[in-house]
């Protein structure tokens, strides 16, 4: 009984959030979409109480905050919205909020490098598709009748309230653990003089060192250039394969 | 970076990962498809770069930088494929392609099946003869006895 009491807390925001989502799904009858808004900031805030307590530096944990509410809630308004424009304009406001948090991580290089590949390039992409295919402006009807909303998103709250539920059970986002700082090490104890080649980057004691651009390409090309060689070797091929798949298209057709 | 830091980066992450699996799951425009894939994989991201950060290592950072890559190839793939598949159907719904076949191809099993051809004799135009004479010797055959 103690541990459902314990426990039982995280289903109100999970229940809450999955009464939003199938709530804002687009459907043929129109449905009050204030309710799940106040749903879904409701079950936002309630999360957010849950969290582990803020420790440190204060502008930090406020950025952190505003980055990850953005995320999530652009994310919930890109698959609830009927319209597959605004969906992919949404999608570049996720994009632009994960970046504040991979800065947040240390890492402006990879922050950088996601702006220019996904605002500048997938979802201008995107966005000529959706123009080109659906020039009549109105939405079609297959957008707002999604397949099986209530159903789909309920097990997808049940694989997150598990998650949650396992993230607990680790460290305690209820603040059982807020006491014990957990050590700030690696799963797997590495001996420090075990370096996998020569140019591999040693590990280093500054922390604002990781994300930088020597660091990352020293670990890039030395521990990892097979892969580098294979991940350029698929670019390559999808390269090719886009424009054999693309259609050849006659004058004024798409 | 304390393990607290990172299990909010976790929290947003996993939240992240699963609306995009209900895009996934309910949405039925092709490029909404797509797009909460590339949702899911920022979910992943965040989680990459939160345990780099905590790690102190670049390695998640170098995971990130490949998971960026494999997305690239896979948008570009996804937008081929799908301006080839609305040239067929003129319609982005998912649900015009539940079944593989297509119903403006021939059917190849069943009753409209063609008749199996039947090869002609070469020597069908050639003149009949009568057979006459003796039995011919065959060799390794039963002899003929004199």
């Amino acid at each position: 009984m103690n541990w459902t009491q314990e426990n039982g807390i995280l289903l109100i925001p999970l229940g809450l959030a999955w009464l939003s989502v199938w709530w804002l799904m687009p459907s043929a009858k129109q449905r009050p979409r204030i309710l799940g808004g106040l749903a879904a900031i409701a079950s936002i805030v309630m999360l957010q109480m849950m969290l582990l307590p803020p420790a440190g530096d204060l502008i930090r944990n406020v950025l952190f905050y505003v980055f990850a509410a953005t995320a999530v809630l652009c994310a919930g308004l890109m698959i609830t919205d009927k319209n597959p424009v605004y969906a992919a304009l949404w999608f570049a406001l996720v994009t632009l909020a994960v970046c504040g948090l991979f800065l947040l991580n240390s890492a402006p290089f990879l922050a950088a490098s996601t702006i220019i590949v996904y605002a500048g390039a997938i979802i201008v992409t995107f966005l000529f598709v959706i123009m080109l295919a659906q020039q009549s402006g109105s939405t079609a009807s297959y957008d707002q009748q999604p397949f099986q909303p209530g159903l789909a998103s309920f097990g997808a709250f049940v694989l997150l309230g598990a998650l949650f539920f396992t993230l607990q059970e680790w460290g305690g986002i209820d603040g059982k653990d807020a006491s014990a700082d957990a050590r700030p090490g690696q799963f797997i104890t590495v001996p420090a003089d075990i370096h996998p080649n020569p140019l591999s980057q040693p590990p280093s004691d500054n922390p604002k060192e990781i994300g930088s651009l020597r660091v990352l390409g020293r670990s890039l090309f030395g521990d990892y250039l097979f892969a580098v060689e294979l991940a350029g070797t698929v670019l390559l091929i999808a390269t090719i394969g886009a424009i054999a798949i693309a259609p050849r298209r006659s004058q004024g057709t798409l | 970076m304390t393990a607290h830091a990172l299990e909010n980066q976790l929290i947003v992450g996993a939240t992240l990962f699963v609306l995009g699996m209900i895009g996934f799951l309910t949405r039925r425009n092709l490029i909404l498809i797509m797009l909460s894939a590339e949702l899911m994989l920022h979910g992943v991201s965040v989680n990459l770069t939160a345990f780099s950060k905590y790690h102190g290592n670049p390695q998640g950072q170098v995971f990130t930088i490949f998971v960026l890559t494999i997305a690239a190839c896979e948008a570009g793939l996804a937008l081929s494929l799908i301006l080839s598949l609305y040239q067929r159907r003129k319609s982005l719904d998912v649900f015009l392609w539940g079944k593989l076949g297509e119903d403006d191809l021939p059917v190849l099993s069943g009753p409209a099946a063609p008749p199996p051809v039947t090869h002609p004799d070469p020597n069908a135009d050639l003149p009949q003869l009568t057979p006459a004479g003796r039995m011919p010797k065959t060799p390794g055959g039963t002899q003929a006895k004199t």
